[in-house]
């Protein structure tokens, strides 16, 4: 019986994974020599790499399905110290990322009324409706997800994840292990990082319990140095759009931040991100833009509409407007530096508890006025998501210091990252023709 | 009653209180260290919301979808509706209030000084540690702002003086059949603890308790008000009308403040480890089953026939509960209603139907 899940495993993660890769290529090949090779006129066709992304998150999509016969699962939220799990071996589930996943696919309004019918309000963050109705419903566009043995939740990120897992350890009736981070208003107490620090030594004792072995202290450093290698990669990869043209746009990112979020501290994944970073530096020396005629640069805030990627970036650019950079995308990179190998534990507490969404508004406006000098923009999108409060408290008033400061157009589109039903096309593209008027076309 | 209707309002309190060389603090939903901020001569006085506010004065730097209570915070604090406070505190309660409190400090900067504090959302020592460097920071912060150093002994004594009225309020609250109040009278009276000096308060609490007696009040189908702030207060009224009784609650400015004495000699330690263990509430963390059991137990106590969820719109913390807490209550044969309202709204015709309907269901 073991080796017959065995032989599945291997199947559906290996021979599949790599099946799904050559048919990709394969496809590719085809499109050119048909003739029906990228069909925009305005944007240029999306990096090679893309493809091998596309693979990569297949396969761990398949490696998944098996995960409970082969191991251990924990599911994470996307901004949690998961380097001593993943050191545990650990198969690692974002749940944030399948509903993201849900959303591109726009099955999220399906699959979030299963929970809405539950009882959950309309109110609530899309991807915890998508994430509980896929969990109350079994539906998924990936088939099957592992069940948790294991929850991991850090609230570096908003509160409504720690509510949204407190769901999850009721329905699983599994443990819930809590990194509380301290938000920052100001600056980080010493007090603070050493609460993290204090909640990840005494989460390590549970999680050897349910892997069922040590933490090996060598094993904790390398995934450590994995993850900053590629969290290096990526954030140089993100610099790289300050170039104009910009070699790729946000809505690209958007999708390649797939790896950073889903599989930090994999070899593969610091490899996909060197050869990406690869190819950029092709498209610059080439002078390739994102865009195909760039002529106005702009800033993403929060996160993206996932419904409705190619046509904002269709509409987009059609005008010559490159979004070269995001705040979003921006957040898996920023914090590289502060990994250390060498202090596992002291340099988690300080990563985890800097990133963008666990300081205050001032702070992100300051942020993004630098990102605004650096990669040259003319101008700001703020997406003001109904499902995020955390990120889009304090918006109103970035965009009027934005204006104000910088004498830069500003635009506050209201939407929803992943419930389509939060989201007017009409609405958006008279909202957004009127920027593009004011952006001085 | 007499009683309530001699209670001073939150204007001449925080009046007297000034009068005696004190100043005064606007704090913000939920939990805090009331002794630590009257170590420092310093009232603490609640502000929820407050309904009635003028809200399109937070509206300029809120989205819609945050709720009435921050927005009217917000409208309150810059319409000068705080201007007679000296410092604003702003606890972490969720991630709408952690914004507002972003807000204050990076966009409005009033005049008050804006001090935030993190709730930590677990019961472990690691959380009451951390709570009570938390307060130890806050007592550095306001050492510095008032050139005040109290004493060890001196927190301790302001300690006391709020365990005791604390305890006052665990036991009106298992008084409350017998005192001569009506709904709205009981909860005008309990709340007077959000403004009240404890000393005061407790004053107050025991002539109080000295009337209690059996059973006081008219009869009525008894159910329990779980939900953040039971406002607008006219809500008692129509319970009343409609022929339902507050037998117990799980609100958070009310139930979920049954402050157990904590056990430390150490004052900060002893502060954090009475809030920490307060009755379930989930912006503290605790799990849905230790909500549900908390339920059940007051329902079997109170011997409530069933709950009114009085929720506020967008109100992440209470709304991701709901579903199971129901189901959990249905299956224990307790049946629930959900309500959602705006404080700035009154009570549509709508609601009270709903409720009118659930009692009757109930009865």
């Amino acid at each position: 019986m073991k080796t017959i899940k065995k032989m599945r495993y291997n199947w559906e993660a290996s021979v599949l994974g790599l099946m799904f890769q050559l048919n990709q290529k394969q496809k590719a090949k085809r499109r050119v020599k048909s003739g029906r090779n990228w069909k925009s006129e305005y944007l240029t066709p999306p990096l090679d790499i893309a493809n091998k992304s596309k693979m990569l998150v297949a396969r761990h999509i398949l490696r998944g399905r098996h995960a409970n016969e082969r191991g251990k699962v924990a599911w994470v939220t996307s901004g949690a110290p998961a380097e001593f799990l993943k050191a545990l071996g650990f198969y690692i589930l974002y749940p944030e990322n399948h509903a993201a996943i849900c959303g591109t696919a726009r099955v999220a309004e399906e699959i979030s009324s299963e929970a809405e019918n539950a009882g959950y309000s309309r109110d609530l963050c899309s991807y915890a409706r998508t994430d509980i109705g896929s969990v109350l419903s079994g539906k998924t566009p990936i088939k099957t997800i592992p069940k948790p043995d294991i929850l991991l939740v850090c609230t570096n990120i908003c509160q409504t994840v720690l509510h949204w897992y407190r769901v999850l350890a009721h329905h699983f009736d599994v443990p819930l292990i809590l990194i509380d981070a301290p938000f920052i208003y100001t600056e980080a107490s010493d007090h603070s990082i050493e609460f993290i620090k204090r909640q990840i030594e005494e989460a390590i004792p549970l999680a050897e319990k349910i892997a069922g072995k040590s933490l090996d202290p060598q094993k904790f450093a390398e995934v450590i140095n994995l993850s900053r290698d590629a969290s290096m990669l990526w954030m140089q990869i993100l610099d790289r759009c300050q170039h104009r043209p910009a070699p790729i746009s946000a809505f690209d990112q958007f999708i390649q931040m797939a790896p950073i979020v889903e599989m930090r501290g994999e070899v593969e994944t610091v490899d996909f991100y060197a050869e990406m970073l690869h190819e950029i530096d092709q498209r610059i020396a080439q002078g390739v833009g994102a865009v195909k005629n760039e002529k106005k640069r702009l800033l993403w805030d929060n996160l993206p509409i996932w419904y409705r990627l190619r046509y904002l970036a269709e509409f987009l650019g059609q005008h010559g407007i490159v979004i070269a950079t995001s705040t979003y995308t921006n957040a898996w990179g920023e914090l590289a530096d502060l990994y250390d190998p060498e202090k596992p534990l002291e340099s988690a507490a300080r990563t985890y508890i800097y990133p963008m969404l666990n300081r205050g508004a001032g702070d992100k406006l300051a942020k993004m006025k630098r990102m605004i000098e650096d990669f040259h923009l003319d101008g700001v999108i703020l997406h003001s998501d109904r499902s995020c409060k955390p990120y889009s408290i304090g918006q109103m008033d970035q965009r009027d210091r934005i204006i104000k400061d910088l004498e830069i157009p500003a635009l506050l589109l209201e939407a929803d990252h992943n419930d389509p039903r939060s989201y007017s096309e009409e609405q958006t593209t008279n909202r957004l023709e009127s920027f593009v008027e004011g952006l001085g076309f | 009653m007499e009683l309530t209707s001699a209670i001073p309002g939150r204007l001449e309190t925080i009046n007297t209180f000034k009068d005696d060389g004190g100043s005064v603090a606007a704090v913000f939903p939920i939990h805090y260290p009331r002794a630590l901020l009257r170590a420092f001569d310093i009232l603490p006085v609640e502000v929820w919301g407050p309904p009635g506010v003028d809200p399109s004065q937070g509206a300029s730097q809120l989205q819609p979808y945050i709720c009435s209570l921050v927005h009217n915070m917000l409208a309150f604090l810059k319409t000068g509706g705080l201007k007679i406070t000296d410092y604003l505190i702003v606890p972490h309660t969720c991630d709408s209030l952690q914004g507002f409190g972003s807000i204050l400090i990076d966009f409005v900067s009033p005049r008050q000084p804006v001090i935030p504090i993190y709730i930590p959302r677990g019961r472990r020592d690691s959380d009451v540690d951390f709570f009570a460097a938390e307060f130890a920071a806050i007592y550095t912060r306001l050492q510095e702002i008032t050139s005040r150093s109290p004493s060890d002994e001196e927190i301790m004594g302001c300690i006391l003086r709020e365990e005791q009225a604390d305890m006052l309020l665990a036991k009106l609250h298992k008084q409350r059949d017998g005192l001569p109040f009506s709904d709205l009278q009981y909860y005008r009276f309990i709340r007077t603890r959000e403004y009240l000096p404890a000393e005061n308060f407790s004053q107050l609490a025991q002539e109080t308790l000295s009337q209690a007696g059996e059973s006081q009040r008219n009869s009525g189908i008894p159910i329990i008000l779980s939900g953040i702030v039971p406002e607008p207060m006219s809500l008692f009224e129509t319970i009343t009308d409609l022929g339902g009784m507050v037998v117990a609650d799980d609100l958070a400015g009310c139930g979920r403040r049954l402050y157990p004495t904590g056990k430390s000699e150490e004052p900060f330690q002893r502060m954090a480890e009475s809030i920490i263990h307060a009755p379930p509430d989930p912006t503290r963390g605790n799990s849905l089953q230790e909500r549900l059991d908390h339920l059940l137990n007051l329902q079997n106590i109170s011997g409530a026939k069933g709950v009114v969820f009085y929720n506020i719109k967008f109100c992440e913390p209470e709304l991701f509960d709901l579903p199971i807490l129901r189901k959990g209550l249905r299956e224990a044969g307790v049946p629930s209603i959900p309500i959602e309202v705006d404080v700035n709204d009154p009570f549509s015709q709508q609601t009270i139907t709903r409720l009118e309907a659930f009692l009757e269901t109930i009865e």
